[in-house]
């Protein structure tokens, strides 16, 4: 445990249980220096990080790596302590250019939505903040733990802890139909689940066949040892009839589409969001949403390259769907949050397409763009809440001129939603860009026609913004609005870190994308050979 | 032929050593006897009624421990002609080690119930005596059923569990339901034995033996399955079938489970599922011992997937309408059995060569996931129980709200429930995944993929429970709770987690302790095959013999260890060729 990563993992959780210990009235304060504290924890992390160090030159150095067995049963035991034949599951973490940056923007959202969380009416009614800031903190270690797992048991284990904690959170404190959602959030994700559990086993039997019986978890592992990698490629192993790699892809794809979301499993997350209360949809789309890509990245094209490759016109036509099908959503919404709900499934649309593609550039663009949405859409959740707290409605067309009400607040939310927006010098618009730009480079003979019907997204999204800013923000001051305060203190420190990221990562993209080329870069080295033999194959097939 | 064995052979009369080796299960009848004189001594006090039960079920927890944390030593088959017709091995051990250790629970609720306040008519004091016999009879009925594989004494075993049962069951005499719920179970039970006591007459009159190992050996020669033997089998384990409550067998299970008292509910929810499926493991695990390739079984084991497949679908899908919590728990129940069914249908993997000191995959899956049963569904009755004595309803709307009314009950009924549905970090979930890389080791995928999706089914209902006891909150007062059942509580929750978590690998390797050596073993002193034995021509093994040549010839058991089925064969067979 002296590894500082397990530390960062498990800090939560100690605190949510002194959340249980300590008194009602202190709750929240313990949530908040706890959620401080683990964020300044890994902020010390980004040594390696700043400089590009970490960079090795091949995929799968990790910073910060702890690695215990955990079970290791059954079977025989090989010279090594590992089993022949029976269960080898190790506690593995560790952080490399993937998992880095949205392990510190899960600690910096967290930290701020338990701060969002302060002014709950609920702590006046008879639903007690313990519960709240206990299963908040429990969540944070789910994630946490999903983010920097290296053993996919293990990350399949932290993935299902996040489950309770939000089914409750949501249901518990959430909207009038709070019940309906949590459970829908519930079985939907538990559906993708159950995909990812059959796909574990099946990866571990293959690994095991390929080891000489010695099965392995390790994510690492499963892309860099050559036996394994032509294990789980063959164009002849079986499973079920499918393919072999094409199946594991498509369950696992399956079990992290339903999280990102991906249409069409994407309706449980509009649900969720109206219905869960400001700082859980700051962390729902700040940082859960990013999970679900973060299981593309890390488990579904390294693994399985071939197939990723061959299917990748599908993964993109997704991806367009999204960013349309989820722009044509905003435009048709009139309640506030679900306008930005279904900004964020067009927004992670960019990210599934540029992980579709499959090229360098593709993945900085999804990297970026889940950085970018994981500080824009939380600082539009907070902005809804402010809104909401004071007006008790979301109903767009109700509200009018509320920045002559609130100048301070209204200049933080035209901020907020045009880096949303993907306005120029806002961060919002590289990671648009780079996807844009990678998927008009990419090899594939689909790839022009993919990145300008995704372009003409952004046109979508400047509409429904910008008319959403001008129903809310511009126009007359109605009355009913002419009283409300600004922000506060406390809502103002909330968006100020948000805002100086929004702008500092759309000034100065380089920093942020030195946190995560060098693991990119490395795989690349393995994945563009892929590609490029693909792409041959299939313009081969076109051309005869 | 070793004289050890003649001496057994020719005698009647069981060893010293044999007596021994039934054991733990001295325990129970020195419980009942104890019982007896103590009522005949002091009178129907419940508390020394009660105190007994639960020092008899500690005592025998206590001996069973000892067995299983001991090394197979001793045991040697009660039997004229050398079937063993009582196995002693780690499995049965642990076997009443279970049982006793879940009895000595089901005394703790009862004994709360008893102080809960609840009216004379429901709670029957005054027949502690005779609640106490009728329920460590069963219990001996149970232990006996894991402990035998010959047809006699598995009927006798079954009806020694069946029958005290069906009395506990109506015991709350006054309640109309409890009289309805008896009826029920001894109807159902009384045409299911009969349907299996005349599969056993048919399997007897075909193979000429009780013992169902030489009966596996002779459909091993016959080779095509006959139209008899299915018939006979099937009828046999319709019996086995209604103990483990698997569709179609399971009408009686809702309604006895809700019409008993919630300590005999409970009761009757784990153990005699457990023995049923433990009972299945033996017949089947015997039937096919020793055959790598059992074509002429693979009806068989189809027919016990699908079965299991069916039990836990509609176990699943019947408990989305309930709102008793007793009859929501009673199908949660009858999906469970079906996931250890699955296991059942995977038995004779490695049977073809069972080796010394690799465990079992299908009986390992089972030990795991019913010592994880046990301890979250005691603890889901528990909690029941409680909000039962506190509020005298048992319908799902007694439970809104009891995050306010009981935090700790409601905490921990909540990880009752989601262990139950089977997620992490829960130890419901480490069982599943157990048995689950069991079925797909021996290439089950679809019984795997059933057992997912029914997980993701039974998600709804488990949370429509947890919803009532968190979100739907209709003001009803506070509950007092005692601090026992509690602490009770309490300890399951933390069993369940730490088997979910870091206890993950104890137990795996729990379960595959138990299920090495089956059938195993003799001690060392005896030599139970010699030089003349593993000379035998291998023709005459061939046929599909349950033993072969390998078997005794080249595993170096120079100390005597054995597998002592495949060795009492032998034996048995020399008796037959008049060696």
């Amino acid at each position: 445990m002296a590894n500082i990563l397990n530390w960062i993992i498990f800090i939560p959780l100690i605190g949510a249980a002194v959340v249980l210990i300590a008194p009602a009235k202190q709750a929240k304060s313990i949530a908040w220096l706890t959620t401080f504290l683990v964020f300044i924890i890994s902020c010390l992390t980004f040594g390696p990080f700043l400089d590009g160090s970490y960079q090795a030159g091949d995929y799968g150095t990790m910073q910060f790596e702890s690695k215990l067995p955990w079970i290791q049963v059954g079977g025989t035991a090989a010279a090594d302590g590992s089993r022949v034949g029976g269960f080898n599951i190790n506690w593995h973490v560790g952080l490399d250019g993937l998992s880095f940056p949205l392990m510190i923007l899960t600690t910096l959202i967290t930290w701020l939505s338990a701060w969002a969380s302060w002014n709950f009416e609920h702590w006046n009614v008879n639903k007690g903040p313990k519960g709240f800031f206990a299963l908040f903190l429990i969540l944070e270690t789910g994630v946490l733990g999903t983010f920097a797992a290296l053993d996919f048991f293990l990350f399949y284990i932290f993935w299902e802890v996040m489950l309770l904690p939000m089914y409750f959170l949501i249901g518990v404190w959430g909207g009038p139909r709070k019940e309906y959602a949590a459970i829908k959030f519930f079985i939907y994700t538990l559906a993708g689940s159950v995909l990812m559990l059959i796909a574990l086993l099946a990866m571990y039997f293959a690994s095991a066949d390929a080891m000489g019986g010695k099965g392995t978890f390790n994510l690492i592992e499963y892309a860099t040892i050559p036996a394994i990698t032509e294990m789980f490629n063959s164009p002849t192993l079986t499973f079920l009839g499918w393919n072999f790699g094409k199946a594991m892809f498509v369950m696992l794809f399956i079990g992290f589409m339903i999280k990102v979301p991906l249409f069409p499993f994407h309706t449980w997350l509009p649900d969720a969001h109206v219905e869960a209360p400001t700082p859980i949809s700051m962390i729902l789309a700040g940082v859960l949403l990013k999970l679900g890509a973060y299981g593309f990245l890390r488990v579904c094209y390294p693994l399985f390259p071939e197939a990723g490759a061959q299917l990748a016109w599908l993964v993109a036509t997704l991806g367009v769907i999204n960013i349309i099908y989820g722009a044509f959503c905003c435009l048709a919404q009139t309640d506030f949050k679900r306008l930005v709900a279904y900004s964020s499934i067009s927004h992670m649309g960019y990210v599934v397409l540029g992980c579709a593609i499959m090229t360098d550039v593709g993945f900085q663009g999804a990297m970026f763009q889940m950085l970018a949405h994981g500080i824009s859409s939380p600082m539009c959740f907070f902005l809804v809440g402010v809104i909401y707290d004071r007006a008790h409605h979301r109903d767009l067309n109700r509200f009018g001129g509320l920045w002559l009400a609130m100048p301070k607040y209204g200049s933080m939310a035209t901020l907020g939603f045009f880096a949303s927006l993907g306005l120029p010098a806002l961060c919002g618009f590289i990671g648009e860009i780079w996807v844009l730009l990678g998927t008009f480079n990419a090899p594939f003979a689909w790839a022009k026609t993919a990145a300008v019907i995704s372009a003409f997204g952004v046109v979508l999204t400047a509409g429904y913004i910008l008319w959403m800013i001008q129903r809310v923000y511009l126009g007359k001051l109605r009355e009913e609005y002419a009283h409300y305060p600004d922000a506060t203190a406390r809502e103002t420190a909330i968006l100020f870190p948000m805002a100086v990221l929004a702008i500092f990562l759309g000034i100065l993209p380089k920093y942020t994308f030195n946190l995560m080329n060098g693991t990119i870069d490395d795989m690349m080295v393995f994945l563009n050979p892929i590609v490029t033999k693909a792409v041959a194959a299939s313009s081969i097939v076109m051309g005869g | 032929m070793p004289t050890g064995l003649l001496i057994l052979a020719d005698m009647w009369m069981p060893s010293a050593d044999d007596l021994a080796a039934i054991g733990p299960l001295w325990g129970f009848v020195g419980t009942l006897v104890a019982i007896l004189v103590a009522a005949l001594a002091v009178g129907r006090n419940w508390r020394v009624t009660g105190m007994l039960a639960a020092l008899g079920a500690a005592v025998t927890g206590w001996m069973a421990l000892r067995t299983v944390m001991s090394p197979p030593t001793n045991w040697a088959g009660l039997s004229p002609n050398n079937s063993p017709m009582f196995v002693a091995d780690q499995f049965s051990a642990f076997f009443v080690l279970l049982v006793s250790v879940f009895m000595l629970l089901v005394i703790g609720m009862w004994w709360m119930g008893q102080n809960a306040g609840l009216p004379e008519r429901l709670s029957r004091k005054g027949d502690s005596v005779e609640f106490f016999i009728l329920l460590i009879g069963s219990a001996f009925g149970m232990s006996m059923m894991v402990s035998t594989t010959n047809l006699l004494m598995i009927v006798l075993a079954v009806e020694m569990a069946s029958l005290p049962s069906y009395a506990i069951t109506a015991f709350r005499k006054q309640h109309a339901k409890a009289a309805e719920a008896g009826l029920k179970y001894v109807l159902f039970g009384a045409v299911t034995s009969a349907i299996m006591i005349y599969g056993a007459s048919l399997l007897y009159g075909h193979y000429h033996t009780l013992d169902l190992a030489e009966i596996g050996r002779t459909i091993r020669i016959e080779g095509a399955p006959t139209l008899l033997m299915g018939v006979s089998l099937f009828a046999f384990m319709v019996g086995v079938a209604f103990k483990v409550s698997a569709v179609p067998f399971h009408f009686w299970c809702p309604d006895v489970f809700e019409g008993a008292a919630i300590e005999v509910t409970t009761w009757l929810s784990v153990a005699s599922k457990a023995a049923g499926l433990g009972l299945m493991l033996r017949i089947i695990s015997v039937l096919t011992f020793k055959i790598a390739s059992p074509e002429t079984l693979n009806t068989l084991a189809t027919a016990i997937a699908v079965m299991a497949a069916l039990t836990c679908t509609v176990g699943n899908l019947s408990a989305f309408r309930q709102t008793n919590m007793k009859r929501l728990l009673a199908f949660s129940s009858i999906a469970h059995a079906g996931y250890m069914l699955m296991a059942v249908a995977i038995v004779w993997m490695n049977n073809g060569s069972p080796t010394e000191g690799v465990a079992h995959p299908a009986f390992s899956a089972i030990v795991g996931y019913i010592s994880v049963y046990l301890v979250m569904n005691l603890g889901a009755f528990l909690v029941v129980a409680m909000v039962y004595w506190a509020t005298g309803s048992e319908s799902i709307d007694a439970m809104n709200g009891l995050m306010r009314r009981s935090p700790l009950l409601a905490v921990m009924m909540v990880v009752f429930l989601f262990s139950l549905v089977g997620l992490p970090p829960m130890g419901g979930f480490m069982a599943k995944l157990y048995l689950l890389y069991a079925l797909w080791d021996a290439t089950w995928y679809s019984l795997v993929i059933v057992a997912v999706f029914n997980t993701l089914i039974s998600l709804y209902y488990y949370a429509r429970v947890a919803r009532a006891m968190v979100f739907s909150d209709d003001g009803q007062p506070a509950i007092r709770v005692p601090m026992v059942g509690q602490a009770l509580a309490t300890v399951c929750a933390l069993v369940v987690l730490y088997t979910g978590t870091v206890g993950a690998g104890t137990l795996k390797a729990f379960s595959d302790d138990r299920a090495k050596d089956l059938y195993a073993v003799v001690k060392p002193g005896i030599a139970v095959h010699t030089a003349a034995e593993s000379a035998r021509p291998d023709s005459v093994n061939e046929n599909g013999t349950l033993w072969n040549g390998q078997n005794s010839t080249t595993v170096p058991n120079n100390d005597g260890w054995h597998i002592g089925l495949a060795a009492r064969k032998v034996d048995s067979d020399r008796n037959k060729n008049g060696e």
